[in-house]
Order: C-alpha cells, then structure tokens, then sequence
C-alpha cells in the first residue's frame, strides 16, 4: 500500500484513504481513525458491519471463509484463522481445532470426554469439541501456565 | 499464537497401542486374581504359567478389538447398543478361550461365573473411568470460572 503524507502550513488536517475493494487492512485504519480500533470488520446479510471481538462466541472456517458467531449475528470476516490469531493476540481466544477458535470468555461450561477430549458449550449454546491435540494447551491456559 | 507442534503419526499409534496395553494388564491381572481364587477353592496353591501366558496374551488381542471394534467401550460416556452388544462379544470370547483352553478344567459353572465376574469387571472400570471423567468435569469448570474472572474486561 502507498503512503502519502503530506505537511500542509494551514487548513484543516484530512485523511483520504483510497482503496478498489474493503479489506481488513483498510477496516482496521478506519477503525482507528474513527476511534474504534479495536473492533473486528466483516459481511453479514450483505452488509459491512463491525463488532467487539469480545462479542464473538467462537469462530469458525468453512473452506476459505472465516465465519465469526456472536449470540445474534454470523459475520463472514477477510483472512485466516491464524491471521486472526496473530493480529489479536489476545489469551482469551483459543485454537482449539484446525478449523475452529473459541473465546474462553464465552463458554458456558466443560465437559470431560474419553480420551483426553473436551466438550465446550458456548453461552449460546453450540457444542465445541476441543480434540485430544489441542486439549492439553486448553488445560495449561485455563491454569494461567502459557 | 505459538506455532502448536503436530503429532505424528507414530505417536498417535503409540498413545493408543499404549492403552491397549495398560487395558491388557488391567484385565490381565482381574483374570489372574479369579483363576487364583479359582485354583485356591480346588486346594491348590499353583497356578499354570502356560495358561497365564494364554491369558495375556487373550487380554492383549481383546484389547484391540475392544478398542478398534466397539469403541473403546470401556472408556465411553455412556453404555448404548453398541457398547453393550461389544461388552457381551468380548466376554463370551473371553469365556470360550478359558473354557477351550481348560484354565477352570472345562467346568461349564465355572465359566458361566468367569464370564459374569468379566462383565462385573467391565462395569467397574466404565463406571471408575466416569467418575473420574466427573471429578474432571469440576475442576475444568473451576478453573474456568477463575480465567473469566481474570480476563473479563
């Protein structure tokens, strides 16, 4: 992306962002410019629409879309599952399959299955399945260990 | 995110060739303590190396057929058709090696009582292993409770 900066000696200060099609990069600079930062951008009924990440119950990703579930909203958000994680490094989010990332904040209750497997119920209901892989990573973040 | 480490496939063999061997033991060694009380009622303080052999290695191949046929019946969460009808096929086979293989003298009584002190045997274990699946169940929950409280803005 080309930065332009310009030093203007009077008027009024102004930022032009110029983009052919939204994408994540240009929603975060909007977000920060209009004092909402730390807010996730994506489609839903065909419509841009932002939300609080801590909003978000788990995410999920179907082919090469990452869909993200709140209690009333699916929102179809740009990228990855681990672009979501790298750029929101936050310990609340966690992978806890190869397709799927569930907000801690938001689980209802835990349930221990057979071999070594456990069964996550979201406030909204939904059932996750944390398998035996990434289950032992969930037991030390839960524990304050990572 | 730290980049998670795959397992391969030789470790996942091994976690469940591992388990087949702790249910070989487990079962082994509740076997072994019937045939000894078995052998102990009939006045006698010995027992068969050749029929403890048969018994481990009876254990180990029923180990995999509980584990790669009915699903671990054992371990699972809930006793359903499946897990049942795995619990009475492996307890008859069970019956019919020791009544083929004379561990009780090819006494049909005895192995009627073997074959119910099997079933026992498995309802004890599916039932400690939920237990402990409960236990669990508190203190993921717990600790779960803590985090949110923790990380909640």
């Amino acid at each position: 992306m080309k930065i332009d900066i310009q030093k203007i000696a009077e008027g009024e200060e102004s930022i032009v962002i110029r983009y052919i099609e939204p994408n994540p990069a240009v929603d975060r600079i909007v977000g920060i410019l209009s004092g909402q930062g730390g807010r996730l951008w994506g489609k839903a009924d065909g419509q841009r629409v932002s939300i609080e990440p801590a909003a978000i119950l788990y995410l999920e990703s179907v082919d090469d879309a990452v869909f993200a579930y709140t209690a009333d909203k699916v929102l179809r958000m740009e990228g990855s599952l681990s672009s979501f994680m790298s750029e929101w490094a936050d310990e609340s989010f966690f992978r806890c399959s190869k397709s799927m990332v569930i907000n801690i904040n938001r689980v209802a209750s835990l349930k221990s299955l057979s071999s070594n497997r456990i069964d996550a119920t979201m406030e909204g209901g939904e059932h996750i399945i944390i398998s035996r892989r990434y289950a032992s990573e969930f037991r030390r973040i839960l524990k304050g260990e990572r | 995110m730290k980049e998670e480490k795959k397992i391969t496939l030789w470790e996942r063999y091994l976690t469940r060739e591992i388990g087949i061997e702790f249910k070989a033991c487990l079962y082994f060694f509740a076997f072994l303590f019937f045939y000894c009380v078995w052998r102990m009622i009939c006045g006698s303080f010995e027992a068969s190396i050749l029929h403890m052999g048969e018994m481990i290695v009876c254990c180990y191949l029923i180990g995999y057929v509980q584990v790669y046929a009915f699903g671990n019946f054992d371990e699972a969460e809930s006793l359903k058709l499946r897990e049942g009808a795995g619990m009475l096929i492996c307890t008859a086979i069970y019956g019919a090696v020791s009544y083929f293989c004379g561990w009780f003298e090819g006494k049909l009584m005895v192995t009627l009582c073997f074959a119910a002190y099997i079933l026992l045997t498995y309802l004890c274990v599916f039932l400690i292993y939920r237990t402990k699946r409960r236990i669990d169940d508190k203190k993921l929950n717990e600790e779960l409770k803590i985090f949110q409280t923790e990380h909640r803005k």
